[in-house]
């Protein structure tokens, strides 16, 4: 019973919703509404699970003492301030305005900008010309590298205002990003798409069932 | 020499990233910024908008990407409330309501906009393709209030508009997937006009969307917000980031360079 009901529901909904988008009748498109409005209602439990689970990790492992468990209790210090102020006066509260700006966004903005310093440092060590497919990327790579930020047009129009054109580093990075990369981007959308729907499928039809703790 | 180049140490790599990011912090650049066509796009949608159009911003970052995108967003701001069109905010992401309502507000005292009555700031909905998918049928049924806690209902800005149906464009300030996401729910379902100001890691992603005309337009990272600066005559922090980010950028490709002539002359001696 346990599995069958969701397999069931899951394959009710499906074929439903999938129906629902080939009809404009009212009545079919009642249903749509009403069952977007459901999907919307659960959402917000998605947030509480996703709480509950990082409270449990992080209790595991002040529990089992892992390394570096004694950072979990700034975890839950961070979690308990902000619902403290957020619960009972709103995310519009000044405190929770202040804890936010001054707190959330430097770590968070540090925690991202160290990423300019690792991508350096990795450029320098790993990006390197060893095969033919290796280095059509890698002069790629430089091209829309440069064409990206404005010195690169200031270089191309000084070092080469011999030749015909203006603006060569954005635009050849403009060329790249809009042939070859949308070639290859378009063809992995239809890839995944196609992806999707034959798992969409699978889900309807009960084939698949990862979903309710089982294999396939 | 040369195995003490490879092997340089990778603290020295970090001292020069911190100076050409120091450096050109203290003695500005000014590098001159040609305008690309997908952000020529927007600005040219935005501006052929008449006086009282509306643009819903979906404020879908937060704040590890709010250097990138919060100057796109003042810029899009400041030229909506020049051209008198309405502005509706929202955001898909929990992190982000505190950082929109702020920027908001912030552009809007110093274009002396009303609250209410030149712009509205919903807040968040957890849901994602949901709430798109909803506010399509009714945004009073997701957002009941908006960010400062009033009824829709009692909102002027509001009361003509229910759904997308009523909405010019739809601008979405991403970090992430949302944009694929309004470009499959509500471009795809209900032929909203979209438009999207990305992260610089992400502009590769929207492409193929620009050449079939689903995205209106397409603001690339901080290049992105530096053109639409110029673009409405205010440079500001979106031009002050790309001209810092230029000589990363030369570093990096010097880097690159260098660590590419070593690997060959080494490669050369060993055969």
């Amino acid at each position: 019973m346990k599995r069958q009901v969701p397999l069931v529901l899951c394959f009710l909904f499906g074929v439903v919703m999938c129906f629902t988008q080939f009809s404009p009748h009212s009545f079919s498109q009642s249903i749509y509404d009403e069952v977007v409005y459901w999907a919307l209602i659960m959402s917000p439990f998605a947030l509480a699970v996703g709480t509950i689970t990082l409270i449990q990790t992080h209790v595991i492992r002040i529990r089992r003492r892992t390394e570096h468990w004694q950072y979990s209790f700034v975890v839950f210090a961070g979690l308990l301030t902000m619902v403290a102020i957020g619960l009972p006066f709103g995310p519009q509260h000044p405190a929770f305005a202040w804890l936010f700006n001054n707190v959330q966004v430097p770590l968070d903005a540090t925690m991202f900008s160290l990423l300019a310093f690792l991508i350096a440092s990795a450029a320098f060590r790993a990006f390197r010309a060893r095969t033919f497919e290796a280095s059509l990327l890698l002069i790629s790579a430089m091209i829309v590298l440069i064409g990206n930020v404005p010195v690169g047009d200031l270089i191309w129009n000084t070092v080469l205002s011999w030749l015909p054109w203006d603006n060569g580093a954005s635009e050849a990075r403009q060329w790249i990003l809009g042939n070859p990369n949308l070639s290859a981007r378009r063809g992995i959308i239809l890839g995944v798409s196609l992806g999707v729907i034959s798992q969409a499928i699978r889900l309807i039809l009960g084939i698949e069932r990862s979903y309710i703790g089982g294999g396939d | 020499m040369l195995s003490k180049l490879m092997n340089l140490d990778r603290r020295v790599i970090f001292i020069f990233v911190a100076l050409a990011v120091i450096i050109p912090t203290l003695l500005p650049l000014n590098l001159p910024i040609n305008v690309s066509e997908p952000t020529q796009r927007i600005y040219d949608y935005i501006d052929a908008l008449p006086a009282g159009s509306t643009i819903m911003i979906s404020f879908d970052y937060g704040p590890s990407s709010l250097p990138e995108l919060n100057p796109m967003a003042k810029a899009v701001l400041r030229h909506c409330f020049d051209k008198d069109v309405r502005v509706i905010g929202m955001t898909l992401y929990a992190f982000a309501p505190t950082l929109a309502d702020t920027l908001i507000t912030e552009v809007a005292e110093e274009a002396d906009a009303v609250n209410g009555e030149d712009y509205v700031f919903l807040g968040f909905r957890p849901g994602g393709e949901q709430v798109m998918l909803r506010m399509g049928i009714s945004i009073g049924s997701v957002f009941e209030k908006d960010y400062t806690n009033t009824p829709l209902t009692e909102i002027s800005m509001m009361k003509d508009i229910t759904n997308y149906d009523q909405i010019d464009l739809i601008l979405d300030l991403a970090s992430g997937s949302t944009t694929d996401l309004w470009i499959t729910y509500v471009n795809g379902k209900y032929n909203q006009q979209i438009a999207a100001g990305v992260t610089g890691v992400i502009v590769s992603n929207m492409y193929p969307y620009l050449q079939t005309k689903q995205l209106v337009g397409l603001m690339p990272g901080y290049l992105g917000a530096s053109e639409y600066e110029k673009l409405i005559g205010v440079p500001e922090k979106g031009t002050q980031g790309i001209n810092n980010a230029s000589p990363v950028h030369v570093l990096i490709l010097g880097l690159v360079i260098i660590g590419n002539i070593v690997f060959f002359i080494q490669r050369r001696r060993e055969e």
